[in-house]
């Protein structure tokens, strides 16, 4: 198991927001975590990131017990987030937003030392090859698609196992999110993980291996995505 | 014609003080949201210790043994230590209020400044403190008819060197594309494994080394007075305020322009020297409230 996340609660100000998530990712696989605006799926990426702190329950990844440690020690340890927002700095230029990363994916292949996966630019790029023509331009002035690429690809500079995608299709037009669904499964050839909160059950059940579905603070579901399409419960809490 | 010469000359001596103040409270704004009204006196720290050691030196060493390169040397040790004090206060003091709304930074800044010039009172006294032997020693250098102290070109030059050394540190460096991203969005700098709160310390340290350097650069033109911090700290703001909060090249403009309308005005209406600098930062207020480098 890559990823454990164990029955945690999570609290924004006084909102209790998670009441008990559980879910697991495995290594290489796609696993999405549907549910509508307000249900709980970014407070439990940003939970397992480590910006929201866990009142009760663990995350465990790698077998080690991530739950009190602050974020920049948790992508240290491989774990790469593409925010809703994308997060792209918007005064830096493309290729410093990318060069941060790339600075700690050196640090963590060279810990790593397996000799495997030396060359997370290329990765990247091989992903997303138009971002090396936006290079030179400064954040702000990415379209909102350009944006999505860019942040996915600062964030596999990274070297990660897992990645984090908050909403990664959110706002994208129909071709550019095919896209997407492209490079997830690329990325997931690649042997990484990725767990991704969707609001659309329809682009979940495409690209996902295993699907858990969350309504106000709490999985409802768990299983795979063609079972979701099928269950009552899930519909009925994706429609509202 | 001297005159003149002189005169631009002693705006580009004040620009350079101004510059190296205002500098460090733009960078901890910049990275932190933090308006520090200790910076003044973090100045006046820097010009108290460089004066106390330079003293000390001289008093205990051989008559003539130690140079005038030597005590040159000495001057950059007030910024050193600014500098670890702030590295202590910006993780005791102040990282407990990044989460509180701004009137918490002003009211612990506030008080920060309250103590620390208690605190130089305690330790070096009431009497002010002086390196003025580094600036007999350098002589002066003729101007015409008229003569100029050689030791305030040296504060010119260190006032140009400290732009371009921060700039180049800011925009060609490692560290300098870490610290804008942090100042950018400090979430996404951790998600992206930059320890912020070192960060944090390191800018903040940094910014309090600019503020040691300005008084530790001064101390032999101008002696060390109690008092000193709060009076920079008021022409800091009209800077940062001109030029806009946050920015490198505002602290720039804003220090040239608020030296050379300064210098103009002891020149030629001394009674209101000083309100024709509140007037300038006024108009930028009402005309660009965010000064002419700054950004909403």
């Amino acid at each position: 198991m890559l990823l454990d996340v164990k029955a945690i609660d999570t609290y924004r100000g006084p909102a209790h927001i998670l009441n008990g998530v559980s879910l697991q990712v495995d290594k290489q696989e796609v696993v999405c975590l549907v549910g509508r605006n307000g249900a709980g799926k970014t407070t439990t990426i940003e939970s397992i990131m480590g910006f929201l702190p866990v009142r009760t329950g663990k995350i465990v990844f790698h077998d080690e017990d991530l739950t009190s440690l602050p974020p920049h020690e948790r992508a240290k340890r491989g774990i790469g987030y593409s925010p809703e927002d994308c997060g792209v700095f918007p005064e830096l230029s493309v290729g410093e937003n990318l060069m941060i990363s790339q600075w700690l994916g050196e640090e963590i292949v060279r810990k790593r030392n397996s000799g495997q996966r030396s060359d997370p630019q290329a990765q990247a790029f091989s992903v997303f090859p138009e971002v090396q023509n936006l290079l030179q331009r400064q954040g702000l002035h990415l379209s909102g698609g350009q944006r999505k690429m860019v942040a996915v690809a600062r964030a596999m500079m990274l070297s990660p196992t897992l990645l984090l995608l908050d909403e990664a299709f959110e706002g994208l037009a129909p071709v550019v999110v095919n896209r997407f669904t492209d490079a997830v499964m690329k990325i997931k050839a690649m042997g990484i993980s990725i767990l991704m909160a969707e609001s659309h059950l329809g682009a979940a059940t495409r690209i996902g291996d295993r699907l858990y579905a969350i309504d106000r603070g709490e999985i409802i579901f768990h299983g795979p995505p063609k079972d979701a399409l099928i269950d009552e419960k899930v519909v009925k809490a994706l429609r509202g | 014609m001297t005159i003149f010469i002189i005169q631009i000359l002693n705006s580009f001596f004040y620009a350079a003080v101004l510059f190296l103040i205002a500098a460090g409270l733009s960078l901890i704004y910049g990275v932190m949201r933090i308006v520090n009204l200790a910076h003044g006196t973090l100045y006046a720290l820097g010009a108290y210790v460089s004066a106390w050691v330079v003293g000390s030196a001289l008093g205990h060493a051989v008559s003539g043994t130690l140079g005038l390169a030597g005590l040159l040397l000495l001057l950059p040790i007030g910024a050193v230590v600014v500098a670890a004090v702030g590295a202590v206060i910006e993780p005791t003091l102040l990282r407990p209020l990044y989460r509180r709304p701004e009137e918490y930074h002003l009211l612990v800044t506030f008080g920060l400044l309250m103590i620390m010039e208690d605190v130089i009172k305690f330790l070096f006294g009431p009497t002010p403190l002086t390196a003025g032997l580094i600036m007999d020693r350098m002589g002066s250098l003729p101007i015409g008819l008229l003569i100029y102290p050689t030791y305030n070109l040296v504060v010119i030059a260190t006032g140009f060197f400290a732009a371009i050394g921060l700039w180049w540190f800011i925009y060609r460096t490692r560290f300098g594309v870490i610290l804008r991203a942090t100042s950018q969005d400090r979430r996404m700098a951790s998600a992206l494994g930059i320890n912020v709160g070192r960060v944090y310390i390191q800018a903040f340290a940094i910014g309090c080394f600019m503020a040691g350097l300005g008084g530790a650069i001064v101390v032999p033109a101008q002696a060390a007075v109690l008092g000193i911090g709060i009076e920079v700290l008021v022409l800091a703001f009209v800077v940062v305020v001109v030029g806009g909060l946050g920015s490198l090249e505002g602290a720039l403009v804003g220090a040239l322009i608020v030296s050379f309308v300064r210098t103009a005005g002891i020149q030629f209406f001394p009674e209101i020297e000083l309100a024709v600098l509140y007037l300038i930062a006024t108009a930028v207020l009402l005309v660009r409230p965010t000064g002419l480098f700054g950004r909403a």
